[in-house]
This record gives structure tokens, C-alpha cells and sequence, in this order.
């Protein structure tokens, strides 16, 4: 077996599916930075640098796909809170059906 | 922006090291940039740090820091992406070199509109020529069709006749191409980030 191959694959593939992974985090429940990060390590088993989160929550701002707010803390250190907006909500169910249509596809061919 | 506490001295070094590298590599963005991406680290290493109160604070801090990974790495992308929507939306020279220089590595086309931006400098040398040597450098024509733009030597222009055509307008008529293609590229750079969005 081509164990590289595998591999590069694999990682492709989490880098496709990150952001989709993280509106379907972000569904019905806001969510902070930390927060965002374990969910996804403990529901996906994904590790990346934990830093990347913040441009990739950055660039699906900036798409309008989410959006976010400051909320003071006890501790005097805020947590930035994201959210998913109407056109994230959107994306997300057309990400979905697109998804669902390529499982079934590709279960059809085995 | 409040900062973290900690007990263990060297645990604060580690601490401030981390936030000086993120300011280093913040520090060509906007300043409401700069800060937001500082309180938001600030933020996920303090919860990281809560979210582990049986471990030692030094040891903690340095699993965390792990985790987040370098500054230089993972904020590279975000910071080639944020100077460059700042040089379009500004037009600002200096911007769009840093801008250019941060995305080198991400496509041959910015290399491309790096060549059209130095391509401008051909007016600088142009202007500079006329000044050094008004009577051979200008725009030419020969019967009313366009030859050339630049330098012809007086033996030339004796031999065939070309006529120059800018005369005092020279300097002024490069100016202002030179700042029509300025504008041109930088939209075309402008078209290419939003292109690359979608």
C-alpha cells in the first residue's frame, strides 16, 4: 500500500473539509476559539496547530459566513464568541447536501 | 488588553516571548488587527491554561504554546492576506511592496504584478533621461505615425527626420501614465483578490 500517498491524501482532505467541519460546529451553538478547537479535536480526532484556527475563523468572517463578538469575562480576559449568520446557515445546508450527494456516489461505487 | 500572570518566572518569559513573536509578525496589519489577533491568542491560551488546573503552570504554558504552533507559521497566511486587502483599498506604494513581498510564495502571478509595478520605473528613467538630455529624448512620430518612446541620438533624428511630438509636455504626459498604470494594476490586483475569494 502507498502509505504516502494515503497520507498526502488524508491531509488534503482535512484541509478541505476544515471549514466545513467548523460551520457545523458553530450550528446552533455559538462558540469561542478554545471551545471550537476541542470540540472539533474530540469529535473529528483533527490535530492541527491550534494557531491556524483564528486566520481560518478570520477568512470565514470575512466571507460573512460567520460572524463574532467580545464577551467579558470575570477573569478580565474576554472570549470572542462566533456565531453562524444567516449566509452561513445557508452555505452550511448546501455544503451538506453536496456532501451527502458525494457519500451516496461514492458508496454506489463499491 | 490584559495580560497573564504567572508565577513561575520563566513561565512569564515564555509568555511574553510568544506574544512579542505574535506582534512581530501582526505588526504590518491595521492596528485594530493587531490587537484583535493578540486578545484572541491571549484568550485561547488562557482558557487552555484553565482547561488544565492539575498540571503545573509552567508545563501547561508550554503545551499550550505547542499546540498554537509558531507565529511565524500559522499567522503567515492571514497576514499576506490582510496587507494585501489593505494595499488595494489604500493604494499606498509601500503597502502593496510589503504586500507583494508577504505573497511571493503564494502564486507566480504576484511575481507577475511584481514585474508590472518595476515596469513603472521605466517612466522614472524615462523622465530622468529627458531631464540629462532634453534634445534626444522624447515621443516620436515620422509621417504622423508613432515610432518611438525614448532616447534617439541627434545623428538619427538628422538622418530620418522623426519629428518629437511632446515637447514640454514630456515629464507631465509620463507622470501621468505613469500613474494611470499604477491605478490599472493595483484595480487588476483588486480584481484578483476578489476573484480569489469567491
Amino acid at each position: 500500500m502507498h502509505d504516502e500517498f494515503v497520507q498526502k491524501w488524508t491531509s488534503q482532505v482535512k484541509k478541505g473539509t476544515l471549514s466545513f467541519i467548523l460551520l457545523q460546529l458553530l450550528q446552533g451553538k455559538e462558540q469561542y476559539g478554545y471551545e471550537l478547537m476541542t470540540a472539533m479535536q474530540q469529535k473529528t480526532n483533527i490535530q492541527l496547530a491550534e494557531g491556524t484556527l483564528y486566520p481560518l475563523m478570520n477568512r470565514l468572517k470575512k466571507e460573512g459566513l460567520v460572524d463574532a463578538k467580545w464577551v467579558e469575562q470575570e477573569s478580565g480576559i474576554p472570549r470572542k464568541y462566533y456565531h453562524l449568520t444567516p449566509a452561513g446557515e445557508a452555505t452550511l445546508k448546501a455544503m451538506k447536501e453536496y456532501w451527502n450527494q458525494l457519500n451516496a456516489a461514492i458508496d454506489n461505487l463499491s | 488588553m490584559k495580560k497573564l500572570d504567572f508565577t513561575h518566572s520563566r513561565a512569564q518569559r515564555l509568555y511574553d516571548d510568544y506574544l512579542k513573536r505574535i506582534s512581530r509578525m501582526a505588526r504590518q496589519l491595521p492596528e485594530a488587527d493587531q490587537q484583535e489577533l493578540l486578545m484572541e491568542f491571549n484568550s485561547h491560551i488562557y482558557e487552555g491554561i484553565q482547561a488544565h488546573p492539575e498540571a503545573g503552570e509552567l508545563e501547561t504554558l508550554v503545551d499550550v504554546l505547542d499546540h498554537l504552533g509558531a507565529p511565524e507559521e500559522v499567522l503567515k497566511p492571514l497576514v499576506a492576506d490582510k496587507k494585501l486587502a489593505q494595499a488595494t483599498r489604500t493604494f499606498h506604494p509601500v503597502h502593496i511592496a510589503k504586500a507583494l513581498a508577504l505573497n511571493l510564495s503564494n502564486g507566480l502571478i504576484y511575481f507577475v504584478f511584481s514585474l508590472l509595478y518595476l515596469f513603472l520605473f521605466a517612466g522614472v528613467f524615462m523622465i530622468g533621461a529627458k531631464l540629462f538630455n532634453p534634445e534626444e529624448v522624447g515621443m516620436y512620430t515620422s509621417n504622423g505615425s508613432f515610432v518611438l518612446l525614448g532616447k534617439v541620438s541627434s545623428e538619427t533624428l538628422a538622418q530620418t527626420g522623426y519629428e518629437e511630438i511632446l515637447g514640454p509636455a514630456f515629464i507631465p504626459v509620463i507622470l501621468g501614465a505613469m500613474v494611470l498604470f499604477y491605478i490599472i494594476i493595483t484595480l487588476l490586483l483588486k480584481l484578483k483578490q476578489r476573484l480569489k475569494r469567491r
